[in-house]
């Protein structure tokens, strides 16, 4: 799902740039607040685990594949405003140590998948959790997958709409929605489904370790 | 000559991203492609292959997709075709280079949180790397037969559980080492 650089327009990576510094900034203040200095190599290893999830590729029925994201996780064991950060930083460090995703997609990368993709699983989870609380892991998860899968089709399509050269054609990403929408979304309907069972099984492996905070165990 | 030091690097890599998307012609682009090969100096082909490998099949994608809109539309698309993979060239070029010769650790010398962040980070990413390979490695020389999708799964299962418990128990490691030489004010 990673944008590389060169398919979005500075009309949109500069105002996404705008919106997401103030977030990065508070996410940096919540952090300091939140995880001290002893809990910054746990999280790395989360921030890691999130780097490897989103580089290994999940097989697709059909002979495609796509890769996972991860942020679902980080989001259940640190909470949604350090994993926005962490994610930031994973996309970061994909951008400058592999080369993959890109430096002026990160502000639109970072607020469909780090920001929205954690404050969607975040509050799934808290709204469902007194349901059932494998349920509400995986419901979270998916849907944050989607609603992330969503977010960066409708940037993409919106790409010939706003830079355009004079004679109408596009200078970045060349296809409107109704190519986007259908090419992003079914492909992320599976691998929603199969994240969220992975994070799933992670997230009990974690709770059986006592690894989570007790707002993410469910036990009152 | 003086070289330029790795944070100059960067920050001429960030500037010069920028840029190119803010160039519309292809002559430039085309120049500046040209320009970066140049100056990127010994490992051209393989820098040229590095850059082309992740972007390859989106652009193929990209560049068929649209090819076949325009047949179909009979619009001209090449222009705007020949833009786009340019561009997108032209700027994967650039961060195969910039991932090539610039050195992070020391680019990021003035930024000694960041710069821890990175150190442990990357560790563990080739730690789990690592332990990827040695499953997958342990795991094809135990058969012929290709793994099935459900194994495939299984096996990511396996891995993901495994490196979480030897990262968890490295970081346990790392944070003991750091307190112990002061890293952690306490």
């Amino acid at each position: 799902m990673h944008i590389p650089d060169g398919l979005i327009s500075p009309q949109t990576y500069f105002p996404a740039l705008l919106v997401a510094a103030p977030l990065w900034w508070w996410a940096g203040r919540e952090f300091s607040r939140r995880v001290g200095d002893e809990a910054l190599p746990r999280l790395a290893v989360f921030a890691a685990l999130a780097f490897v999830l989103s580089s290994l590729m999940l097989p697709l029925p059909g002979g495609t594949s796509g890769h996972a994201i991860g942020v679902g996780l980080l989001t259940l064991i640190f909470g949604p405003w350090v994993a926005f950060l962490a994610y930031t930083l994973v996309l970061l460090l994909q951008a400058l140590v592999m080369g993959a995703g890109g430096i002026t997609a990160l502000p639109v990368n970072a607020l469909a998948m780090g920001l929205v993709g954690a404050w969607t699983t975040w509050l799934l989870f808290r709204l469902l959790r007194p349901l059932q609380i494998d349920l509400a892991v995986v419901a979270a998860v998916s849907i944050s997958i989607v609603v992330s899968a969503l977010l960066v089709a409708l940037v993409l399509g919106l790409q010939p709409l706003i830079a355009q050269a004079p004679d109408g054609s596009p200078r970045f990403f060349p296809f409107g929605w109704s190519v986007t929408l259908p090419a992003i979304l079914i492909p992320h309907l599976f691998i929603a489904l199969a994240e969220s069972a992975l994070t799933l099984m992670i997230w009990r492996h974690a709770r059986r370790r006592h690894w989570l905070p007790v707002e993410s165990t469910g036990s009152t | 000559m003086r070289t330029p030091g790795h944070s100059a690097r960067l920050a001429l890599y960030l500037g010069t991203v920028i840029a190119v998307t803010l160039v519309h012609h292809p002559v430039l682009l085309l120049l500046a492609l040209a320009v970066i090969v140049l100056l990127s100096g010994d490992g051209r082909a393989g820098l040229l292959l590095r850059a082309g490998r992740p972007v390859f099949w989106v652009l193929l994608l990209i560049s068929s997709g649209y090819l076949v809109m325009g047949w179909l539309t009979g619009e001209p698309v090449l222009a705007p075709l020949l833009l786009i993979n340019l561009r997108v060239l032209v700027l994967a070029v650039l961060t195969a280079w910039m991932v090539r010769d610039v050195d992070l650790d020391r680019a990021l010398v003035r930024w000694p949180g960041a710069r821890r962040w990175l150190v442990i980070v990357r560790g563990q990413v080739r730690l789990f790397r690592r332990l990827v390979q040695d499953y997958h490695f342990a795991q094809t020389s135990r058969t012929v037969v290709p793994a099935t999708l459900r194994q495939r799964y299984r096996r990511s299962a396996a891995i993901g559980l495994a490196a979480l418990d030897k990262g968890v128990h490295n970081a346990e490691m790392v944070t003991l080492a750091m307190r112990s030489r002061g890293a952690l004010h306490d």
